[in-house]
């Protein structure tokens, strides 16, 4: 929204406001758009972690992606932090076997967003889990 | 006790999505925890206690009951549209003492052990690497159950070991919700527990080979797989090369099997003359023009501790998978315009196509890992004797160029299976297979049913004897499909069918598969006296 605003002052005070820079504009604002939703997009990522002797807790989903055949637990959340806190830690209760499979974290726009403008008193927690299938090991 | 879950559903699907299928009730059975006191002999008994109490609501309310894995079939073998078993949660282990051998076995009892039905492929050698044995084999990868194994015969391309059923020694079913109905199969030429090892967990046992083998590959259909005492070895190493060699040189290989004269050039090794433990040749339907063949070579050496220092990890640090959107537009695509699809196989070509030059080592489990591509998919699987695999190679290739669809060739060796509906049947089978990206049905391009049925026609019209793989998509509805590919054997399965459970039994253990491929219709009372 600032790019537009400014383009108008400048056009104002240039009294070209004609059909063409209208246009103009318009093309403008949607180039300007397309690099937001691109900057958005590429700002949310996830990474993911998985212990390669293991064995992964099944379950009958639909899902077609890498976790096809998975049992997915997640955890999405926002943790607000008091001035006196310092790092803090999730317990996972859900894994029968008592050991993690997968983990994946994801970042998003959104997240470091809610971060930064609260000054960091606020964070957003998307994490994604799979356990190890219990009497596995 | 064993607990089972019982969801109400409408559909079910297989792991590459090739349902959906209608589907009532999804059953899960857990064991009873550890707290509870019970040994792990306990739990086994008490879950049998539940299987049969779950077959007897299935019978009681005459539905069907079907036992699932970790739903890898791509065929409908797996799916009835009742009642349907996860037993993946059924996974207890146990070594075999010297003590619980049969007096008459020559097994060496530290190789053998029995699991549990839902123990999967990576669980069962990720347990027997600790205690420095392997799997002798598996398929390409490592999701299935033991049970789905054997259930479908699932291979690699180990030519001279075989599937996976064929290192099972024992098994134990259960056929029905009565105590007689608890049974231990084991070959009579090859006894390996001692009687009161499963007399003790409440099964009668049957000392019978013709039994044993037709109930092997059971297609999910001779009762419950309960347990299965399968023969291991000591840990050993597989060596992996993927090079390009002439294309006559290739199917020379995989005609004769002779690897006596052939030097396979890999680097800082000699393995001149070796008959490799795994041989696959792969193949581009439409690259007529190919000079060369990718093929993957897997040669067996002695397992020492060393080996990541020396080759690296065989499991990359960083797995990619393929981006799935962008396939399934190429699909869109082809459906549309079945005349790229050659371009596409092309772009794909170096996700399709295991990377070339490159030495890997490592465990069984290590070579054969997680599957990288779980997406839609198909696959049309064709069992031929080896010295007809180049013929039968380039029928079903030209067959393909003529209707297009999305996949690639690959040809796989196995050795010969005892069991009476192995696909596995000739000395040495080929396994001439097409993998792909499933497309829906759309007018420019032929469908995978008529696609399949016309991979049938071409073969049975050039006088090629084939089987088909189970867990595959094929025309299974073909008329005379199954004795076509069995012959007598077809009889010998369903008289042994007969034996093991009852007539409503038989209905219970049926499933849509079965009724298609006319192998749930019993024997007649003359046919019965023939075999």
């Amino acid at each position: 929204m600032f790019f537009p605003q400014f383009l108008s002052i400048t056009f104002k005070h240039l009294k070209f406001e004609t059909s063409t820079l209208k246009a103009f504009r318009m093309r403008f604002l949607k180039i300007v758009l397309c690099f937001c939703v691109v900057s958005i997009m590429a700002s949310c990522y996830s990474v993911r972690f998985q212990v390669e002797n293991g064995q992964w807790e099944p379950a009958d989903t639909e899902r077609e992606d890498a976790y096809a055949g998975y049992n997915v637990h997640t955890l999405d959340t926002v943790v607000t932090r008091k001035l006196t806190t310092g790092d803090h830690y999730f317990n996972i209760s859900d894994c029968p076997s008592g050991a993690l499979h997968t983990v994946e974290y994801r970042s998003t726009f959104g997240g470091i967003l809610l971060n930064a403008i609260t000054f960091g008193r606020h964070k957003q927690v998307k994490i994604k889990y799979v356990c190890i299938k219990e009497n596995s090991m | 006790m064993a607990t089972t879950t019982i969801e109400e559903r409408q559909r079910w699907n297989t792991l590459h999505k090739n349902g959906p299928f209608p589907l009532k009730f999804f059953l899960t059975t857990k064991l009873e925890k550890d707290v509870s006191g019970l040994s792990p002999f306990e739990k086994y008994k008490d879950a049998a206690l539940e299987i049969q109490q779950l077959i007897k609501q299935a019978a009681d309310t005459h539905e069907r009951f079907r036992a699932i894995g970790s739903k890898w079939s791509m065929s409908n073998i797996a799916h009835c549209e009742d009642r349907m078993h996860l037993n993946s949660f059924m996974n207890l282990k146990f070594s075999i003492f010297e003590g619980e051998m049969h007096e008459d076995s020559d097994f060496d009892h530290g190789n053998l052990f029995l699991f549990q039905c839902g123990n999967q492929i990576k669980e069962i050698s990720l347990y027997l690497e600790r205690i420095g044995k392997s799997l002798k084999t598996t398929g390409a990868s490592n999701g299935q159950t033991i049970a789905g194994c054997i259930s479908t015969g699932v291979h690699g391309s180990t030519i001279d070991v075989g599937s996976v059923q064929d290192y099972v020694v024992g098994l134990n079913l259960i056929t029905g919700p009565n105590p007689e109905d608890n049974v231990y199969l084991e070959r009579k030429s090859g006894p390996a527990l001692r009687d009161t090892y499963f007399q003790n967990l409440g099964a009668k046992i049957i000392r019978d080979d013709e039994i044993f083998n037709a109930a092997l590959v059971g297609l999910g259909s001779m009762g419950f797989i309960h347990g299965v005492v399968i023969e291991v070895e000591n840990l050993f190493l597989l060596r992996r090369y993927v090079k390009k060699i002439d294309k006559a040189e290739a199917l020379k290989l995989a005609d004769t099997l002779d690897f006596t004269n052939f030097d396979p050039k890999i680097p800082d090794a000699d393995f001149k003359g070796v008959r490799p433990f795994h041989y696959k040749v792969f193949m581009n339907p439409y690259n007529t023009g190919e000079s060369q063949y990718p093929v993957e070579f897997i040669y067996k050496i002695k397992y020492y501790d060393d080996y990541k220092a020396d080759f690296g990890n065989p499991i990359p640090f960083q797995k990619e998978f393929v981006y799935l959107d962008l396939i399934y537009l190429f699909i869109k695509i082809a459906q549309k315009l079945p005349k790229s699809i050659p371009k596409l196989i092309k772009m794909l070509k170096s996700s399709i196509l295991p990377k070339e030059e490159k030495t890997t080592v490592g465990k069984l489990s290590e070579i054969f890992w997680d599957a990288g591509y779980q997406g839609k998919a198909f696959a049309c699987s064709f069992g031929v004797d080896h010295t007809q695999s180049s013929k039968a190679l380039e029928l079903l290739a030209k067959l393909t160029r003529e209707n297009p669809v999305p996949g690639i060739f690959a040809m796989r060796f196995i050795k010969k299976s005892e069991a009476t509906l192995a696909f596995s049947k000739f000395p040495f089978t080929c396994m001439v297979e097409i993998d792909g990206i499933q497309w829906d049905d759309h007018k420019k391009i032929i469908s995978l049913k008529e696609y399949s049925r016309k991979m049938i026609e071409v073969l049975k019209n050039n006088n090629i004897p084939f089987t088909l793989h189970w867990g595959k998509n094929a025309d299974w509805g073909f008329p005379g499909l199954v004795e076509h590919m069995f012959g007598d054997g077809v009889k010998k399965w369903k008289k042994v069918r007969g034996n093991l459970l009852s007539v409503p039994m038989q209905e219970v253990f049926s499933n849509d598969f079965l009724d298609v491929t006319k192998l749930s219709e019993p024997l007649g009372p003359d046919e019965d006296l023939i075999v």
